[in-house]
């Protein structure tokens, strides 16, 4: 009994000891910055001074780490002399200057050119902490430096997100531009437009496949709206379906293994799995309703459509494996080509206000319907990058249209398309 | 009838092990433990955990027991916080106007009713109180010649106890409107509207104590809080990390460690840079004192 006394005693004691040594306790629910600060100096000469590729490089960088949305540039007027230093090594760099600008990220680097070869030698640094978050060596062509400089950038957001970015990738659209809608291929910020067909006809509506540097896409060309295949590098292009009526919308599942599409073969619009031969697997819509552009979730499991069976055009979604559907938008008169993003959490769509377009996200349960523009103008067709972290889509005013990219919260708009034409139907292709 | 419920209850006990009683009561103690044990600091509640939001100007004093006030107020008027503190002292003498209040009048207006008869006198001359009683009582005969006299000194006393009086009224009443000022303020500041009050003195909203200064936990938050950059695009889900740091009087950081990690190394990561960024605090602390910081994105995700 007395050792039970004795027990209970220390016991007390001890609770209250502990709780006389608690250390104060505080909550931080927010960081105080909500961006990262960067300085980016320019690159120094390794052997002879080329300062546009420096200031090439320098541009594409910023831009892209701009467009993240992560970072806050250090004013480059504000730099002191480690700026003027090649020094790449941890122990070169004078960490303690970058700090006393605010610093926390630096990213610095050296180039060197012999005859048309360019080596590029670029570090990310942790200013606060002195530590090598990324090192690389790029060895290229001259011409290479933009698409040396979307890599790196690549490269930076996957040491500070644990993802990498999509600034290598490219974008394919339809362009007006010879006078035709044409298939084009360009550059993430727009660059380096290449023009893919020359059908002379009507283009429209392609889509990147998932496993090889191919694309599909609708074409007049035979008088018809056949689906198409084209290689990029080859330049080989075959037709893949060819039904009477419509062959339109096709979308590859996220194995490249399938297409889904819309064919009009029964005088009815409805979706449709075929093979990458052409081949009919299954009819995946059986209704009166006009089913139309088909968007596979990452999963593979479910296919978002439009749809005008409860009366008008409504975004559903289909379960690839019991057929079952099951609508997803209610507000808005018409909506229209749903994108499931790659992460699976949201889909986005364009939805008719008054007598404009805007792009809207919303949740695959339906809920947390968000609008991501605003302003004059109809934005349509929005589709994802490949990280999920970025939406592009077209953009018609004053009856031209452009291609605009945005974040995926909607910040951050900013147009891309190259000047001169009239561009629509963007579809960003995976990490390149 | 009787014999037979004993029966039962017998039988019933035949059912139990032997012992059954006492565990029974163990058990009952135990369960009556948990409650008790429930409010030792073995189960903490959190309740420091989200306190109202607060803005610390980090230019002031980071003291241990606050005073009421603003900390925009520094900004203003530097050298004016030191004159607020006396004010709130007078409000001390709080005890002592009571003393005259329920004994001077009393024994006074007994006396001096009998000499005076007219309704005013009688008034002044409670005034008298403290000093004069005494004195007053052996020189009763001789006054008679010299009552006007010692009426106009009672009624100059007594002016002068009112113009106190209402000064010390005054002074209640500008201590309530300030701090009725400080209550609007604190709520104006959780909307996050600028606050009405311009010369309150330095403090914290909720300050209880007499420094002019911000409460140093207050302090040391928001300057970490500062030193702290993160994207909301770096991260998603809801990442939550707990470190301890210890910090000597001199502001600077002896010794942290994370005593849970938040499984994302970018969130880490970026708890690591801030801290680094406060090894050294910009005011000294009142004392060494140890900090128990719980790092989230709940405001930041409120906002998503």
């Amino acid at each position: 009994m007395k050792m039970i006394k004795y027990t209970w005693l220390l016991f007390s004691l001890w609770l209250l000891l502990s709780g006389s040594a608690l250390a104060v306790k505080l909550e931080i629910s927010a960081p105080g910055e909500q961006t990262i600060p960067l300085a980016i100096p320019p690159l120094q000469p390794m052997s002879l001074v080329r300062p546009e590729v420096a200031a090439e490089f320098q541009q594409v960088l910023e831009s892209d780490l701009d467009l993240s949305g992560l970072f806050e540039l250090v004013n480059p007027e504000s730099f002191l002399d480690d700026a003027q230093r090649l020094g790449l090594r941890s122990s070169e760099v004078d960490f303690a200057q970058w700090r006393l600008l605010g610093a926390e990220a630096l990213i610095k680097g050296g180039y060197q050119i012999e005859g048309e070869k360019l080596t590029l030698e670029l570090r990310l640094y942790d200013a606060i902490t002195r530590r090598l978050l990324s090192g690389r060596r790029y060895i290229g062509g001259l011409k290479d430096v933009r698409r040396i400089a979307h890599t790196f950038a690549d490269q930076v957001l996957h040491s500070l997100t644990g993802e990498k970015g999509p600034f290598a990738s490219k974008i394919a659209y339809i362009s007006k531009r010879t006078g035709n809608k044409e298939l084009y291929l360009m550059d993430v910020d727009g660059h380096q437009p290449l023009r893919l067909t020359a059908h002379q006809s009507i283009v429209l509506n392609p889509d990147f496949s998932p496993a090889r540097k191919e694309l599909i896409f609708t074409s007049y060309d035979k008088g018809n709206p056949d689906l198409y295949r084209k290689e990029i590098y080859t330049g080989r292009e075959s037709r893949l379906s060819m039904k009477q009526g419509l062959n339109i919308g096709g979308r590859y599942s996220p194995d490249g293994r399938e297409v889904a599409l819309t064919l009009s073969k029964d005088q009815n619009s409805e979706i449709y799995l075929i093979g990458t031969d052409g081949t009919i697997h299954r009819r995946l819509t059986n209704h009166y309703g006009i089913d139309v552009d088909p968007s596979w979730s990452p999963d593979g499991h479910k296919i978002a459509f439009v749809s005008d069976r409860r009366g008008n055009p409504h975004v559903f979604i289909l379960d690839v494996h019991s057929l079952e559907v099951v609508r997803l938008t209610f507000e808005g008169k018409y909506n229209a080509t749903p994108a499931w993003s790659p992460k699976g959490d949201r889909i986005a769509f364009s939805r008719l206000e008054g007598n404009q377009f805007d792009i809207y996200t919303i949740r695959p349960d339906g809920t947390d319907e968000r609008r991501l523009t605003f302003g004059a103008g109809s934005k349509e067709h929005p589709r994802w990058s490949p990280d999920g972290r970025f939406l592009v889509y077209s953009l018609e005013q004053a009856g031209k249209k452009t291609i605009h990219l945005m974040r995926a919260d909607g910040t951050g708009s900013r147009k891309i398309s190259p000047p001169g034409g009239n561009d629509s139907h963007p579809a960003w292709s995976g990490h390149w | 009838m009787e014999s037979s419920r004993k029966q039962r209850w017998r039988q019933l006990q035949s059912v139990f092990e032997p012992g059954f009683s006492r565990m029974l009561l163990i058990s009952l103690l135990l369960h009556i433990l948990l409650p008790v044990l429930y409010f030792t600091p073995l189960f903490p509640k959190g309740e420091p955990l989200k306190p109202p939001v607060y803005r610390v100007n980090l230019v002031n004093k980071p003291v241990k027991n606050p005073q009421a006030g603003r900390p925009e107020a520094v900004a203003t008027k530097k050298p004016a916080p030191p004159k607020p503190e006396p004010k709130p002292a007078p409000v001390k003498p709080k005890p002592l106007p009571p003393k005259p209040k329920p004994e001077p009048p009393k024994p006074e207006p007994k006396p001096i009713p009998k000499p005076e008869p007219p309704k005013p006198e009688p008034k002044p001359e409670p005034p008298k109180p403290k000093p004069a009683p005494k004195p007053a009582v052996k020189p009763k005969p001789e006054p008679k010649p010299s009552v006007s006299k010692a009426q106009e000194n009672a009624l100059q006393k007594r002016l002068e106890q009112l113009r106190k009086k209402a000064e010390q009224k005054q002074a209640e009443e500008d201590r309530k409107a300030r701090l009725e000022a400080l209550r609007v303020a604190a709520a104006a500041e959780s909307q996050q509207i600028e606050s009405p009050v311009k010369d309150a003195p330095v403090g914290m909203l909720d300050g209880k104590g007499d420094e002019a200064g911000v409460a140093a936990a207050e302090f040391v938050r928001e300057y970490i809080q500062q030193q702290w950059s993160l994207s909301q695009y770096q991260i998603s889900g809801s990442p939550e990390a707990e470190v301890l740091l210890f910090y000597s009087t001199s502001g600077a950081l002896q010794h942290y460690r994370f005593l849970e990690k938040s499984g994302s190394s970018i969130f880490d990561d970026s708890l690591i840079r801030a801290i680094n960024k406060s090894k050294q605090l910009n005011q000294p602390l009142p004392e060494a004192m140890e900090f128990h910081i719980v790092f989230n994105l709940k405001e930041m995700m409120d906002r998503r």
